[in-house]
């Protein structure tokens, strides 16, 4: 018999997580969020958040039991389509609105010395199961990254591990998915990239907050080019 | 020692010490140092070996926004706006008090740039000095579009080098933009030897060009 899956993407409210659990207690969940490979199913433009199309392209490729679908602004306008188009496709879909900002649980993966990658991994991968709460060794910035996690983890593996994590990554390592004062605080001292996936209505946030704290922006629709990678090498070199 | 800028139509190429081309690429000379334009075709066949490298090719040694920024230091005021407009890119560095403060590299664009209007300037049998400064501009947001208004302004009547000086205009304004609108730029590239460029660009800004050696003279620092 085939492994049954819980689809999710962005961070469900835990109340939903815990219920589908109960539902399901043998099912593996997996994040629509990330680039798993499905084929293009072609449903959403051409020119459209690469997240969002993971999303979908993953929930047919997968044909997850059960997808809880955040749709508030812990997540995103799109979310709250794509729910609706995946439903209107026989998915069954239990949507979620988690806006709360408190109470927030300490911030300890984004500032330590783990490389970028593995904080990413640590705070994305444990959104079902909880943050571990270690404590792990502190590291003094000496870069920032800001924003949600990349399409494209090739991108992190050019900052050094003395680099913070701000942003939405931040505020789901917090537990407050919607809280935009989080979402928008930086270490003005620290010379920060903003990232933001190209299509997305964070784009906005992240060419804001560029120009505010003279970082780099940068958007990237799927995948990174050698161009992208020369750019952020620039700005890490001379900043 | 050899320091190569391998652009996408001319290489640039400083020599140092017995190393040398041929005499025709040769350029100028200056201290020990000898300066060559090369077709980047021909570096591609040859077995030239560089000591530092940047630029279109795939075992570049120097990221090009760092030669920017090293080859224009000992040129500009300590606040300055360097934009290196090439075959298919453009970059630009801002310095503040003299450290790094802002950039931006349009990286990857060809519509708009360089190669574009070498290719305009063979297909309407032109030189580049036949192209005059005119005060209008064609708004292109895309080169297609830019080639579009081109044939549309000809069909018209307009002489082709005209038409072409319009877009010419609409790539020195889109330049300017892109740089975030400076009182003054530093011209790198080879649009510096592009009269009708520059002037459209001075209608902006004041222009300061540097040459088509900045990159090249980045290199040798280290």
């Amino acid at each position: 018999m085939n492994e049954q899956l819980i689809g999710f993407w962005g961070y469900p409210d835990p109340s939903l997580i815990n219920k589908i659990k109960n539902q399901y207690p043998n099912c593996r969940w997996v994040d629509l969020d990330v680039d798993l490979g499905a084929p293009d199913k072609e449903i959403l433009p051409k020119a459209y958040c690469k997240i969002i199309k993971n999303i979908i392209n993953n929930a047919f490729a997968l044909s997850p039991v059960k997808i809880a679908a955040p749709i508030g602004k812990d997540k995103c306008d799109s979310g709250w389509f794509a729910a609706r188009l995946l439903s209107e496709f026989g998915f069954d879909c239990e949507t979620s609105i988690y806006e709360q900002t408190l109470p927030k649980r300490p911030i300890k993966i984004c500032t330590s010395n783990l490389p970028l990658i593995d904080k990413f991994n640590t705070i994305m991968n444990n959104i079902i199961d909880g943050i571990p709460d270690i404590n792990y060794p502190q590291i003094k910035p000496q870069f920032g990254f800001w924003g949600v996690p990349p399409n494209d983890y090739e991108i992190l593996k050019l900052f050094p591990a003395a680099t913070h994590i701000y942003g939405w990554t931040r505020c789901v390592e917090a537990g407050t998915p919607a809280d935009l004062e989080l979402e928008m605080y930086v270490d003005a001292s620290i010379p920060t990239v903003f990232y933001a996936q190209a299509f997305c209505s964070k784009t906005q946030l992240a060419k804001y907050l560029a120009d505010k704290y003279n970082g780099l922006y940068i958007d990237v629709d799927d995948y990174i080019n050698n161009s992208i990678k020369a750019k952020i090498e620039a700005f890490l070199r001379l900043r | 020692m050899i320091y190569l800028d391998a652009g996408t139509t001319y290489s640039k190429i400083i020599t140092t010490r017995n190393d040398s081309f041929d005499k025709k690429y040769f350029i100028k000379e200056f201290e020990d140092k000898k300066y060559y334009i090369i077709p980047s075709s021909i570096i591609k066949t040859s077995n030239i070996c560089p000591s530092r490298s940047c630029g279109h090719m795939s075992n570049a040694t120097e990221n090009e926004i760092i030669a920017l920024a090293k080859g224009c230091k000992g040129t500009i005021d300590t606040n300055a706006t360097i934009l290196d407009l090439g075959s298919r890119d453009a970059k630009w560095i801002r310095f503040k008090d003299s450290k790094f403060h802002d950039m931006d590299w349009n990286t990857s664009c060809a519509s708009s740039t360089g190669a574009t209007v070498e290719m305009l300037l063979k297909f309407y049998n032109l030189k580049r000095d036949d192209l005059e400064f005119n005060p209008e501009k064609f708004t292109i947001t895309c080169g297609i579009f830019g080639l579009e208004k081109i044939m549309d302004d000809i069909s018209k009547g307009e002489e082709a080098k005209t038409s072409i000086a319009k877009f010419i205009h609409g790539i020195a304004y889109n330049a300017w933009v892109f740089a975030k609108k400076p009182l003054k730029i530093y011209l790198s590239g080879g649009f510096c030897d592009n009269k009708c460029f520059v002037h459209s660009l001075e209608e902006y800004c004041s222009v300061v060009p540097l040459g088509r050696f900045v990159l090249c003279e980045g290199l040798i620092d280290e």
